[in-house]
């Protein structure tokens, strides 16, 4: 065995993943992402660091995007489809033995990994497509240049087009906010949403659909849900912040109550945990005054949730979740007249997550990259609603 | 009584760095939960994987930045001393380490800018609005130390603390150190730069071997300034029944102990709001511990 085939085979005992999860796939990302953790495996930040590429459910609303971070992942690496949650681990063992069979040079993906790098995860944009660039003269490797505009103080900077997601970690895939970058700077945000149609329900708030279709479901089995889906936001706000360590505690317990963990236990490590990551002053100094959505506008657009800076949010989130938690052994059936789901109410016209979608722009733009990251993931919205909501109405038309 | 040691040691110096990292590491990965062998699985990984470059990317400017990491932070530790010897005991130690560590600021950024991408670009400048917020107090940390033992030679302040560590009388000086050395090195709470809310920021285009040369120099860097606090503010090899360079070896234990610990209590700080901390708290903290240590040495 030479150097580089023993190098191989013990470095790929420990890949690193980039999942993607396009809207309608939360249910597999859940069962990746808990096997990723019972293996070891780290997520990957992006395409350069990964080997594997883990598309839950199916990639048709991102396909283009998932091509483009494919070509721009360094050989060896191996792509699979984990087409549903039951299949998490055998996807994962059969992505691991064709990353061990990947051929290790590849000149097609010399020559276009780079080209190709900025599509899927936020570089440059080089459609040219948003106006303003001075025409091809001053184009390099076919990349057109910054143009420039004034900035918030009068100053003038180049201004980048930066497409952030669809793909990118930690981020709701999918999701693709079309900035302009002035220095870190957002001056102005415009918000897509690749999602496709669901054909299932959005996972998130399955138990109070499945009550408004006349299903018999425990107060207790929804709320165990709501938990989750609080842990779920928690564990990817946290990891944005920076705080690896809290988030695995969020994405541990999240796992445990989807796992159907009993009560007493949940409530106890819930209850610690959210005295650990209340009590951070570290964290609420970070996310302070960010990304404020004043009690009026929240009402008025249906999300009362969300009223407050980044800090209420997700101190909102930490005291549900325990709440939640203390109400798993309710036995009543849940109520069909009040539909409240972990983002806001269903059972109206809109999804409370295209509410959410609607204050992104505003409360992004004037922001630094940082900030936006924070203040998306304080937000948090479910694009399965979306996706879901767009397959109704397409069977109602 | 300190001294520099024979020309070999310039040859094991970076061996002994590397062992350092290596095991710094290896705690890491076993106290989070991991196997211990992670990181040596990562680096056979690292070097297996192709190395790929982004479209129109400086490719000799981020090459140059990404070698200058771990070669700065090894030139720095050579005023380092085990014990009471170092590899040269220069007259003017003090100033040669941070003029070492200072490259890492054009590092990092050159890795940042030269891979030309929209993430790397902000992760570089990223790092250097941090450097406005440590660098001030770095220095007048270092100063206050030279000040107190009248001598800018790194034997000299580890002479000086034959009696009293200085960490006793200048625990602010101490503590901003420390901090300022985890911001060096980009790491812990103060990752920004290189943080997963930017796709990895200066590191994101990075990949195979780069990424590990990065990497390593990070934790090298880590190490070192670290180290360094030591001979600075805790006493060097002073100390009793242990042999002086067991003690330099404990002591730099602990206080990497304390480093690890200090990255799973924090999450990133965000160099915008660094800053404010840095210059409003900060310096004129540093400012006022210099102003009392000066004051003492006049009146002794």
């Amino acid at each position: 065995m030479d150097l580089t085939a023993a190098l191989r085979a013990f470095g790929s005992g420990r890949p690193h993943a980039l999942v993607v999860a396009p809207p309608g796939a939360t249910a597999a990302r859940l069962a990746v992402e808990a096997e990723l953790h019972f293996r070891g495996w780290p997520a990957a930040a992006s395409p350069a660091e990964a080997d594997l590429l883990l598309v839950c459910g199916a990639e048709a609303p991102l396909a283009p995007y998932v091509e483009r971070v494919w070509l721009s992942m360094g050989v060896p690496r191996a792509r699979v489809q984990v087409a549903s949650a039951a299949e998490a681990a055998e996807a994962l063992t059969r992505a691991q033995r064709q990353l061990a069979r990947a051929p290790v040079r590849s000149p097609e993906a010399e020559d276009r990994a780079g080209l190709d790098s900025h599509g899927g995860h936020g570089g440059r944009e080089s459609d040219g497509g948003h106006g303003g660039h001075e025409g091809g003269e001053e184009d390099v490797a076919g990349l057109p240049l910054a143009d420039r505009a004034d900035d918030r103080d009068g100053l003038e900077l180049d201004r980048l087009h930066v497409p952030l997601g669809p793909i990118l970690a930690d981020w709701p895939a999918g999701l693709v906010v079309h900035a302009e970058l002035q220095g870190d700077v957002i001056q102005t945000a415009e918000v897509e949403v690749l999602a496709g149609e669901a054909s299932e329900p959005p996972f998130w708030n399955e138990p109070w659909l499945r009550s408004e279709q006349g299903d018999t479901v425990l107060r207790g089995e929804a709320e165990r849900r709501r938990a989750a889906a609080y842990l779920d936001s928690l564990g990817r706000l946290l990891a944005v912040a920076g705080w690896e360590d809290a988030a695995l505690g969020a994405r541990r317990l999240r796992d445990a109550a989807l796992a159907g963990a009993p009560a007493a236990e949940l409530l106890g490590s819930a209850e610690r945990f959210a005295r650990r990551v209340g009590r951070s002053r570290t964290l609420r100094w970070s996310t302070d005054s960010l990304g404020v959505v004043d009690r009026d506008s929240a009402q008025a657009a249906g999300v009362a949730g969300a009223a407050g800076d980044v800090t209420a949010r997700w101190q909102r989130w930490l005291t549900e979740t325990v709440a939640a938690l203390g109400l798993l052994d309710d036995g009543t059936p849940l109520c069909t007249e009040d539909l409240e789901g972990p983002r806001g109410p269903l059972g109206v016209a809109e999804p409370p997550s295209a509410a959410l979608l609607s204050l992104l722009p505003g409360l992004l733009e004037g922001a630094e990259l940082g900030g936006a990251r924070l203040i998306v993931a304080s937000v948090d919205p479910d694009l399965d609603e979306v996706a879901w909501s767009r397959a109704r109405k397409e069977a109602l038309v | 009584m300190s001294s520099s040691a024979p020309l070999w040691s310039v040859l094991v110096l970076p061996a002994v760095l590397v062992a350092a990292a290596c095991v710094l590491v290896a705690v890491e990965s076993a106290l989070a939960g991991g196997s211990a062998l992670a990181p040596a699985q990562e680096a056979a990984r690292l070097l297996v994987q192709q190395r790929r470059a982004t479209v129109a990317a400086d490719s000799l400017l981020r090459q140059a930045g990404i070698v200058t990491l771990p070669v700065a932070a090894v030139l720095a530790a050579l005023v380092l001393p085990l014990g009471f010897q170092s590899v040269s005991d220069l007259g003017v130690g003090v100033v040669w380490f941070n003029a070492l560590e200072v490259l890492a600021w054009a590092a990092v950024w050159m890795v940042g800018w030269g891979s030309n991408s929209a993430f790397g670009l902000v992760g570089a400048y990223r790092y250097v609005a941090q450097g406005l917020c440590y660098e001030l107090p770095h220095m007048f940390a270092l100063i206050t130390a030279a000040l107190a033992a009248e001598t800018l030679r790194v034997g000299g302040i580890v002479d000086a603390q034959a009696g009293l560590w200085l960490v006793v009388w200048m625990p602010v000086a101490f503590l901003l150190y420390l901090g300022s050395a985890l911001a060096m090195s980009f790491w812990g709470p103060f990752d920004h730069p290189v943080s997963s809310d930017g796709a990895g920021g200066a590191a994101a285009e990075l990949s195979g071997a780069d990424r590990l040369l990065f990497l390593a120099g990070r934790r090298l860097l880590l190490v070192v300034s670290a180290a360094f606090s030591v001979p600075l503010f805790l006493g060097g090899g002073h100390g009793p029944l242990l042999p002086p360079w067991l003690w330099t070896l404990v002591k730099t234990a602990a206080v990497l102990a304390l480093v690890v610990s200090a990255r799973r209590r924090l999450p990133t700080i965000r160099a915008e709001r660094l800053a404010e901390l840095a210059w409003v708290v900060l310096i004129p903290l540093a400012i006022v511990q210099a102003l009392v240590v000066a004051l003492v040495v006049l009146g002794r």
